[in-house]
């Protein structure tokens, strides 16, 4: 047969691989300089680089744009060779490029700004999540064109792992995005607490299981092969491991929800499957690790091996970690607590970090034909790196330990041992350790970025490399005694089918009840909309990121109870759009801030927002001096009020028209009641909503009892 | 303890049903599964995992 001759498009690999190393770099320093607040507050500098506006960016950076990126970048080097075709369109490909990096600038921009959805790597506002539908609408359309014009009949395992990532992450975020917009910039969630929690989590837990886990598995499956230059250990366990991980993963998302006022059965079906994703993940991290029988030798000497092993050694602690830390007697300790971060670090940093890096190592010199600048640059590379992950997660687990059994102590006669507070600064060197890991970690990027600067400078990129391959032949029918499977590694678009049936099964089964359950969270009858200001307080705890740092979700043991309060019911949230019950405590739980023993005065709270260690010696909040500058944005109020009607919060008709005049009503009292405090201050400034806010939580419950 | 969690989840109708679906629906993939991929025959499984390499890389670039 004829064969054709054909060019890869190299360009489009090179600029995702630069796009990787700079956002990476970028990511990484965040990261770094937010761990460093947590000890030096006095780095939270200006509203625009608080620690909670912040933390969403280091977090959004690493994900979308640092992994994100990543996944393109090897995408589009390993499809176009595993279906032996060019990209579908080069003009497709740019605006992919272009438009996820005007996205992740559109990103870098906002959040600084205070503009967020306030749920976790879901923040961006509804434009954004506008335009990372169309975006990745093309980067699908991209590839299937790709794979519809190739030249390879079957699709090799890593093809799969791509689709089943298009498709899930493609419904996860069209879910999540769920959002009724009352200004240009600004909208809220279709659901509401307990719903929202569940939909969050069920997206959270699955952003990380189909944007870091599935395509880099995909990843693995084509690079550690071509690394190690021989084939993958078992194709049969890699059938296994792919359609076994992506029917179970989706399942799993209410492990981060364990002991909350989320359904128990959903808590239970949580844990089940987040236990069974212990036999896929291993067995993928199995696959990974026997590729290299009989050449371990060569990991002494190659360094992009060196990084691959760790990568998926990462991998497979990880995801040992991650079932273990969804049984709830393990959660109980291990939740809001720093050992979350250790894990997650262990994942990103290691897994997704060490085998970005093997890939650049590999595939950079390869492009530009010439050898890397510098092997032993490259091998100081991986020890900082490896290194780095050991000095970030050491700190991180003993932190977390130490902080869950400080909360959990009670003295001899029955009270809790710390205060909250005592429990936070016992931690600060930990999370200095912390940054030492971080450094050298990011040292060894640095490293990296002079080790590429230097090899392409020696190289000249092969824009377009030659190829050439046969034709594939039109066959229509299967082969009579052919297997189901063999034909649907043929098909991407059953494939792609397949692999959605796959997890809307996991997605509907855990999702619908919760919906139908709507009508059954009991509605507490004490439970009231919150008035204008409070809202606009709310919305104010949502834009400065609060919920990084503190939960509202008391959970029922007695050492919350004791510390905050009554438990919390799912009856309580059914007006909050965005839930917020956070993930992590760096401060207190709220939820029951303004009740109880817990309650504060207004003063205690506007002298706190404006230096909070002049209240709680030693605290690491960030101060909020700019709430007393800045005005509560009042042109807004009648869009949120008919926005929440629509949604179904029950504000009397018109009630958008007086909802200005109630606002200022409740805010000169609350101006009034801080002049007893020498406090003098105009009712119309942002703080004054944040307490509102503040005194409002857990009040309804309250009122209940008497 | 958990009657605060239990009341809501009685009200659902059938809930009995839901973690039996899930464990059947689980159940039957994963035999389908095995059964597949034990009768996979060897020259197959050879020639698919080798798919990455059946590209000319006449490259002279070493990792070491």
């Amino acid at each position: 047969m004829q064969v054709e001759k054909f060019y890869y498009d190299n360009r489009i690999v090179k600029n995702f691989a630069y796009a990787t190393i700079l956002w990476g770099a970028v990511g990484m320093l965040v990261g770094l300089w937010i761990a460093l607040q947590l000890v030096f507050p006095s780095m939270n500098i200006t509203q625009y680089g608080s620690f909670g506006r912040l933390r969403p960016l280091h977090t959004n950076a690493v994900i979308f744009a640092f992994v994100g990126n990543g996944i393109f970048m090897g995408v589009y080097y390993s499809l176009q060779r595993l279906c032996k075709a060019r990209m579908f369109s080069d003009l497709v490909s740019k605006i992919h490029f272009w438009g996820w990096q005007l996205i992740i600038v559109a990103a870098a921009i906002t959040l600084p700004i205070g503009l967020t959805q306030g749920a976790e790597y879901a923040e961006l506002i509804w434009p954004i999540d506008l335009a990372i539908t169309v975006i990745w609408v093309i980067f699908g359309w991209n590839m299937f064109g790709t794979i519809i014009k190739r030249r390879e009949k079957h699709l090799y395992v890593a093809i799969w792992f791509y689709i089943a990532t298009f498709i899930t992450v493609a419904v996860l975020h069209l879910v999540r995005s769920g959002e009724l917009p009352y200004t240009w910039l600004k909208s809220y969630s279709f659901y509401a607490g307990v719903q929202d929690a569940l939909v969050q989590w069920w997206y959270g837990h699955n952003a990380v299981a189909f944007f870091l886990t599935t395509p880099y598995l995909g990843l693995m499956y084509y690079f550690m092969p071509k690394a190690a230059n021989r084939p993958v250990y078992s194709y049969r366990l890699s059938i296994i491991h792919f359609w076994a991980l992506i029917f179970l993963y989706i399942w799993a998302g209410p492990h981060h929800l364990l002991y909350t006022a989320l359904p128990n059965w959903a808590q239970s079906l949580g844990v089940v499957f987040s236990v069974m994703l212990i036999f896929p993940s291993w067995g993928g991290m199995i696959n990974g690790l026997l590729t290299l029988r009989g050449a371990w030798d060569r990991v002494r000497d190659d360094v992009i091996l060196k990084f691959m092993v760790v990568a998926v050694t990462a991998y497979g602690m990880a995801t040992f970690e991650g079932p273990m830390l969804s049984l709830k007697n393990v959660s109980a300790i291990a939740h809001y607590t720093d050992w979350i971060v250790a894990h997650v670090h262990v994942g990103a940093l290691g897994w997704n970090g060490m085998l970005t890096f093997g890939i650049i190592y590999w595939l950079i010199p390869r492009i530009f034909s010439t050898n890397l600048y510098s092997k032993k640059l490259a091998n100081n590379h991986f020890w900082l790196g490896t290194l780095g992950i050991v000095f970030y997660a050491v700190p991180m687990y003993w932190a977390g330990f130490t902080q869950s059994s400080m909360w959990k102590q009670f003295t001899e006669s029955g009270q809790l041992k710390y205060t909250f507070l005592e429990t936070v600064t016992y931690l600060k060197p930990f999370f200095f350790m912390r940054s030492i890991g971080g450094t050298l970690y990011l040292l060894g990027a640095c490293l990296m970025i002079y080790n590429i600067y230097k090899t392409v400078k020696t190289g000249k990129l092969v824009a377009d490399e030659a190829a050439e391959a046969a034709p594939l032949v039109k066959e229509e029918t299967k082969h009579a005694g052919e297997h189901w499977h063999r034909w649907i590694e043929r098909k991407p678009v059953q494939m792609m089918l397949l692999s959605l049936v796959v997890i809307l099964i996991g997605g509907i089964i855990e999702i619908v009840p919760t919906f139908m359950i709507k009508s059954n969270v009991p509605t507490i009858s004490s439970v009231k909309p919150y008035t204008p200001l409070e809202l606009h307080g709310r919305d104010i705890y949502v834009r400065e990121g609060c919920y990084v740092c503190h939960s509202q979700m008391i959970r029922p043991f007695r050492s919350e109870t004791e510390r905050y309060g009554e438990y919390s019911k799912a009856g309580e949230f059914v007006y909050d759009r965005p839930f917020q019950w956070g993930s992590k405590r760096a401060g207190p739980d709220l939820a029951r801030e303004g009740t109880g023993n817990l309650k504060k005065s207004h003063g205690w709270h506007f002298r706190h927002f404006r230096e909070p260690s002049s209240m709680s010696e030693g605290s690491i909040m960030p101060a909020y001096p700019f709430l007393m500058e800045q005005d509560i944005d009042t042109s807004e109020t009648g869009a949120k009020i008919r926005a929440m009607q629509t949604l179904g919060v029950p504000y009397e008709k018109g009630y958008d028209k007086i909802a200005n005049s109630e606002l200022m009503n409740q805010a000169t009292v609350i101006a009034e009641v801080l002049k007893y405090d020498s406090i003098r201050i105009s009712p119309n400034k942002e703080v004054i909503a944040v307490i509102a806010y503040m005194q409002r939580l857990g009040k309804d419950i309250s009122k209940n009892k008497k | 303890m958990f009657k605060f969690i239990k009341q809501y989840a009685e009200k659902v109708d059938h809930i009995a049903v839901y973690p039996m679906i899930s464990l059947l629906i689980f159940f039957l993939f994963f035999v389908v599964l095995l059964v597949y991929v034990k009768k996979m025959d060897k020259k197959s499984i050879t020639a698919l995992s080798n798919i990455p390499f059946t590209d000319k890389e006449e490259s002279t670039i070493t990792n070491q």
